[in-house]
């Protein structure tokens, strides 16, 4: 008997490999980061990325694998004869069916023996059948020669022949059809996962960074911001009440995309109460006067307003109510008469003019200019 | 995004599932439909060994024929080809099924005509839209159309599937009885032992029968239900009924089987009834 010629099984160091892993490592590095900065920044499409990004690459891996799935699937497993070189239990005790080591000599009718080494489950009722030295019935792909399975139930044709056979051992080493990990694929999968994390935290890290430092002192970037309660205020007959204001620098405005929602955060998360009275936003200043202690006057909750269309909103009333050209506005929500008002008021060199809106943001009322 | 929203986005996804599916299958271009469905034969059954595993089935030898390429092919079973042969005999028809061009991927199964459209992924996900409408309008709407919406389906079912189910019952038991019982015998006892996620074992005992019918023929069969101290069964001599058309069908418990008739049809009431109490109860609430 000579040692087989065919091809030794795939190591997983290949550059395949390594592509496959340094992906691997990205999409589940970004996904989780994606995940945990979506959650701390409460950003939506961040967080929605990191659940649908693992799924849409899964989607992808298991399309990009189906033409190797069916041209494995197409090919007619080869049956041989086989010594069992040696038979060790490695596993599996607690159940009926356990791990087995086997070492086999296979001897296809049209090639030469080969030595392989592989593990399968066995039936413990079943394990007598598997003797160093008996001969037993396998299976394997053409073009795969490791990947060595038992036939548990061989068909008539082949016990008989398996009863009759005397088979020789060929010499090793043995192929093993467990290649084991190369340790280059999970260094380029961990880097891969490290490089992607890090590359989400630094494209989100303004907005990270604005979370986590809303007490520093205010810089030209950042809205300044500056709070004042009523024991610091020179008005006496407010003293249990609060209030918070935020101005912008320069070239900045409350228009701009979530700098208003942003602002309130910081300005709510200084105050034990979010009840507030009014909230009044100009183009680069936002106040908020919250209720005093036990009054019963109506208040809202600053964060529940639609910020969104606040934009739209002034939009609106600098552009359709025939104010002339626009110097000013101010944007004043309180819920004074029982249902919460946003009033848009803006002045212009054909005179003032407002609209109102609802809790949703939904315009109710126009006064144009006169 | 709002709840509707969602709800489009839902419908949207799995409408488009449903709709690739169903034009595939009109097609003929679905898995199943593309697949290879021939009778097969047992030309060999082998007494399963005492203690071994009872997930591959009764040991059988099978043969078929390709009818594309009028090619023979003798193959046997185990947990790896398709469906668990329970009851077997020398001359027993059985489905087998496998891709076109590839009879050695075949699959046994007890129903050659099941699923022969591949219709399930296309109507399961169906079914999704109808379970996302139902959620929205019980969100949205009010939530007793939860009562209606789940209501209503289980109540057709339970109409459509009950007077089925009751004559089912009936002609079992007449087809059990038919005739005088035979002996048997438990040749076999097979064990599975597992283990759960808590590292608990369990195991299971299967006991495998061997009777011979009136006409001579010799049966071998897992004996799963209606078998007393099952782990302790091998050797024992039992009595059975089977029914004539097909010896699969049998029990030791004839008696059991008469108890479990009135019980079959209450439970099948009280089914009916939960629908229509859901129903009533939400149309009521709205």
């Amino acid at each position: 008997m000579t040692i087989t010629t065919g091809a030794p099984p795939p190591t997983h160091n290949t550059p395949v490999a390594l592509a496959r892993g340094f992906l691997t490592g990205g999409v589940v590095g970004a996904s989780l980061a994606a995940l945990v900065v979506g959650g701390i920044i409460e950003s939506v499409p961040l967080f929605v990325t990191g659940l649908v990004l693992p799924a849409v690459y899964g989607l992808l891996f298991f399309l990009a694998g189906v033409p190797r799935r069916v041209r494995e699937a197409a090919l007619v497993p080869c049956t041989a004869l086989a010594r069992v070189e040696s038979v060790e239990a490695v596993g599996g005790e607690a159940t009926s069916d356990v791990a087995v080591r086997f070492d086999l000599t296979v001897a296809p009718d049209d090639a030469p023996a080969y030595r392989v080494a592989f593990t399968q489950d066995i039936n413990l009722a079943d394990l007598p059948d598997y003797r160093p030295g008996g001969v037993v019935v396998v299976q394997y792909p053409p073009d795969r020669p490791w990947r060595v399975r038992i036939v548990k139930r061989p068909t008539p044709q082949w016990e008989e022949r398996a009863a009759g056979a005397q088979l020789d051992s060929a010499p090793g080493p043995a192929m093993v059809s467990e290649t084991p990990e190369g340790c280059a694929v999970g260094f380029v999968t961990l880097l891969a996962l490290l490089l992607a994390a890090a590359g989400v935290v630094l494209l989100f890290r303004a907005d990270l960074f604005d979370e986590g430092t809303s007490g520093l002192p205010p810089s030209s970037v950042q809205p300044s911001v500056s709070s004042s309660s009523s024991s610091s205020s020179s008005s006496t007959t407010v003293v249990s009440s609060a209030s918070g204001t935020v101005a912008l620098g320069p070239n900045q405005s409350f228009l701009d995309k979530d700098a208003l929602r942003r602002a309130v955060r910081t300005l709510t998360k200084g105050t034990d109460t979010r009840a507030a009275l009014t909230v009044v936003v100009q183009e680069r200043l936002l106040s908020i006067v919250y209720a005093p202690t036990g009054s019963n006057a109506p208040t809202f909750d600053p964060e529940s307003l639609p910020y969104d269309r606040f934009p739209a909103l002034v939009k609106e009333a600098r552009s359709s109510l025939g104010v002339g050209s626009p110097q000013t506005w101010q944007v004043t929500v309180e819920r004074l008469t029982g249902s919460l008002t946003i009033r848009v008021g803006v002045t212009g060199s054909d005179g003032a003019a407002s609209l109102e809106a609802d809790g949703d943001g939904k315009v109710v009322r126009r006064t144009p200019a006169h | 995004m709002g709840l509707q929203g969602y709800l489009v986005l839902w419908c949207g996804v799995f409408g488009t599932v449903a709709l690739i599916g169903y034009t595939r299958s009109l097609a003929g271009m679905t898995k199943a439909q593309r697949a290879v469905r021939v009778m097969g034969r047992i030309e060999q059954v082998r007494e399963p060994r005492h203690g071994s595993s009872g997930m591959d089935g009764i040991p059988v030898v099978v043969s078929f024929q390709d009818p594309s390429s009028g090619a023979e092919f003798t193959v046997t079973n185990d947990r790896d080809h398709g469906e668990m042969i329970t009851a077997a005999w020398t001359g027993r028809q059985i489905g087998v099924r496998y891709p076109r061009g590839r009879p050695h991927a075949y699959r046994f199964v007890s129903d050659l005509t099941a699923g022969r459209r591949g219709l399930g992924w296309p109507n399961f996900a169906v079914f999704l839209i109808y379970v996302g409408l139902v959620v929205f309008a019980a969100i949205d709407w009010a939530w007793p159309w939860a009562l209606i919406g789940f209501g209503g389906p289980w109540t057709v079912n339970s109409v459509w599937y009950l007077p089925q189910s009751v004559r089912a019952v009936s002609r079992r038991i007449d087809a059990l009885t038919a005739q005088p019982p035979v002996q048997a015998r438990v040749i076999a006892v097979l064990t599975d032992t597992d283990t759960d996620s808590e590292g608990g074992t369990y195991t299971s005992h299967t006991p495998v029968i061997a009777f011979t019918t009136h006409e001579g023929t010799p049966v071998t069969a897992y004996c799963t239900d209606d078998l007393p101290d099952p782990a302790n069964a091998y050797g024992r001599n039992i009595t059975i009924h089977y029914t004539p058309d097909d010896p699969a069908v049998f029990t030791p418990d004839i008696a059991a089987e008469h108890r479990s008739r009135p019980l079959d049809l209450v439970l099948g009431i009280v089914l009916l009834l939960l629908g229509v109490a859901a129903v009533v109860v939400g149309a009521v609430l709205l």
